[in-house]
């Protein structure tokens, strides 16, 4: 790469460069400063721009878009087939939920997402706000989808599915969890040695096993060792194992974030004679949460993709719905366009997180202000 | 020692009733299927093709569900109370202990082992699963003895490997026998034409051959069954007339085809029956429900609501469907097959 000479800098410093200028100075010095630089990047862009038109002309210009126009997808060079989408899509977002009640699932999911959205706008962070809506937004996605107690026909939990099942299981996980590790963290972080004790062990215990065997004992062990009025529901004796593993890494989280705080700072609060909690959830805390943002974020992208786990207790959630959109003689051989589909899908929600993280690291920051 | 005479007075005293009151009451997993209402059967986490699928309705469809069905209409008068709980191949035997499931219909293969150890029973087979060879069909082949002199892709370490290896021996095939280590690239040599047939399990090839290549004319599978896999509904033990139970269903559904009874013509043959046989089996003359503690007409309605054996065959892996795999074994005794059924008097 060239170096810049001083002229060229002090002419660009008598006026602002506009941002699409500097963009094409900026290719022009990384990518093509000498013929060899310009030769590999007209090389590596060419190959870029070539696997972009692939995808393109495989996902829109030669696709087929409607589930009448299958056919089509077996002519000689017809490409992605969409028809699949068309046909299937209602599987994949409700899984084996009745076909005729699914305006029930749609409302549900609008209403785990509108939970969700609104719980990460700051205006709503307080406890009395938070709460309530989060006893809102649940309450309305179990009475919708299951029905018998708003007086709509019963649903039972084995037929939930499809997206809507992966983002009330990823919420509740999440929801649940996080207050779960952060009690956690507190316990190991005690004085008194029973509790730093147990903590340690239950955090140790459940991250030396499997999530995979965690979740296959909640589901099917558990029921032959509970007696029945303590089994419940089998979705729920997933989510609170799946949520007990989110906590035991999340509570690790938070302790490094814990360590990240000099001693000092609680012994200042002590001698400005304020009381330990104060200390704790003024002072210590808000700069526990800023240090451990980053894992955070990382812990609940990983747990919206492992949510795809349950398939194996015989959940109907959003792949296993996928799997079985093109598990039928018609539709088998277009398992690509579906995989492509929920992967769009997984790319929006999980992206979106990623980009909220990026905003509160930004909102967070000391020295912003 | 008190414990277990008073058991065996129970035992014996529980024994005698069918016997006092002439006619079976419902078995203990029958009655808690009726107290229920529903039938808990088991469905699949995703789909298994032709057994366990799922239709454009999220409705479950296959050959599994319709036993299913069968089953429920058989005990509650109708096919909808069976339902069906998703569940993993790993889960279904803890699901049968722990009582999630009434049952399993789950392309499960009867074996030793599962007889024995798990402690489970199993119905007579309603299918059975061989091992068969797939050739491109330009070799103008039809049975494997034409295959002399060819070569042969198997899945490496499977038991079709060994099974396919015998057979061809032992009719003295020549051949040469490539094996590779997954499924994929085995079906990725096969169609660049690096062999001339592979073997594998005969649903499977049909569903390759249905769904994964361009034109299906092209490939034939051959007629030799290579080996059996007797596909049982398997049940709890401890329960001998649930297991009755079940056994006749599939033998009223196989008997049904054996004398031209379908879902279409049912009610008509049942008001004039031909036979004292297609009388009992349909309910005309009694007999058939009482001794399972069911309705007399039960087979009358399952028949009316699935079909026989070969058309449910037909709509789920036969020729109705996508996958047109022919009936092999599972066609009647009479037509070549070895589907037979106990003498229903």
């Amino acid at each position: 790469m060239a170096v810049v000479s001083a002229s060229d800098t002090s002419t660009e410093m008598v006026k602002a460069p506009s941002r699409m200028s500097r963009f094409i100075r900026m290719l022009q010095r990384r990518a093509f400063a000498t013929p060899a630089d310009t030769a590999i990047s007209v090389m590596v862009f060419g190959l870029l721009l070539y696997i972009l038109w692939l995808a393109v002309d495989w996902a829109l210009v030669r696709a087929v878009w409607s589930a009448q126009a299958v056919d089509q997808c077996k002519v000689d060079g017809a490409g992605a087939c969409w028809s699949v989408i068309d046909a299937r899509h209602r599987l994949i977002l409700f899984g084996l939920y009745p076909f005729e009640e699914h305006w029930r699932s749609t409302a549900a999911c609008i209403s785990i997402i509108a939970t969700v959205v609104l719980s990460c706008v700051p205006a709503f962070w307080s406890a009395r706000r938070l709460i309530p809506l989060w006893i809102v937004g649940f309450a309305a996605y179990y009475l919708l989808m299951e029905g018998s107690l708003i007086g709509l026909p019963q649903v039972t939990t084995d037929q939930w599915g499809g997206l809507s099942l992966t983002l009330f299981l990823f919420s509740s996980v999440v929801l649940l969890g996080m207050p779960m590790g952060l009690g956690l963290a507190l316990m190991r972080r005690s004085k008194m040695p029973v509790v730093r004790l147990t903590a340690t062990l239950i955090i140790d215990f459940v991250r030396s096993l499997p999530l995979l065997t965690t979740l296959f004992t909640a589901a099917v062990i558990l029921p032959i060792l509970l007696p029945e009025w303590l089994q419940g529901d089998k979705i729920w004796r997933v989510i609170l194992a799946f949520a007990l593993f989110f906590a035991c890494y999340q509570a690790e989280v938070f302790r490094g974030g814990f360590q990240a705080i000099p001693k000092g700072q609680w012994e200042a609060g002590k001698a400005l004679g304020l009381s330990q909690w104060t200390v704790l959830f003024d002072i210590v805390l808000p700069q526990v949460f800023r240090h451990a943002l980053p894992a955070t974020i990382n812990m609940v992208v990983l747990t919206f993709k492992e949510t795809a786990i349950v398939i194996i207790i015989g959940f109907f959630e959003m792949l296993a719905s996928a799997g079985a959109a093109f598990g039928t003689g018609e539709w088998a051989p277009y398992y690509l366009e579906v995989y492509a589909f929920v992967g769009l899908i997984y790319w929006v929600f999980i992206f979106s997180l990623g980009q909220y993280g990026e905003y509160l690291k930004n909102r967070m920051k000391v020295d912003r202000r | 020692m008190l414990k277990t005479i008073g058991k065996f007075a129970v035992a014996a005293l529980a024994a005698s009733v069918p016997v006092l009151a002439g006619a079976a009451d419902p078995s203990p997993t029958t009655q808690k299927i009726i107290d229920r209402g529903t039938l808990l059967c088991t469905g699949h986490n995703g789909s298994f093709f032709g057994f366990v699928e799922v239709n454009d309705r999220n409705e479950w469809k296959g050959l599994d569900i319709d036993m299913c069905r069968g089953l429920a209409t058989a005990i509650l008068g109708d096919p909808d109370k069976a339902q069906i709980v998703p569940l993993s191949w790993a889960q279904r035997f803890p699901a049968l202990q722990s009582g999630d499931v009434d049952l399993i219909i789950k392309a499960t293969t009867w074996t030793m082992g599962r007889d024995t150890e798990l402690g489970l029973q199993f119905s007579i087979p309603y299918f059975l699963g061989a091992a068969q060879f797939m050739a491109h069909a330009d070799l103008g082949v039809t049975e494997a003895a034409e295959l002399d002199g060819g070569t042969i892709c198997v899945e490496a370490g499977t038991t079709i490997e060994r099974i396919a290896g015998d057979f061809l021996s032992s009719n003295n095939i020549e051949h040469t026998m490539v094996s590779y280590e997954k499924g994929a690239e085995l079906r990725a040599a096969y169609l660049a034409k690096r062999c001339d047939a592979f073997a594998g399990w005969g649903p499977n090839l049909a569903v390759i051959r249905a769904t994964e290549v361009d034109d299906s004319e092209a490939h034939v599978i051959l007629s030799d069954q290579l080996s059996t896999d007797p596909i049982s509904a398997a049940m709890r033990q401890g329960d001998e007339e649930f297991v009755d139970l079940v056994n006749y269903l599939i033998a009223a559904l196989i008997k049904a085809e054996e004398l031209g009874i379908t879902s279409e013509n049912v009610d008509e043959i049942a008001a004039n029956p031909p036979s004292t046989t297609v009388a009992r089996l349909l309910g005309a003359d009694p007999g058939i429900g009482e001794r399972l503690g069911l309705r007399d007409s039960w087979a009358r309605e399952v028949i009316a609501e699935i079909g026989n054996f070969g058309q449910m065959y037909d709509r789920n892996l036969g020729k109705d469907s996508p996958y047109k795999l022919d009936r092999g074994l599972n066609a009647l005794w009479k037509d070549g097959g070895v589907l037979y059924t106990p003498i229903i008097d």
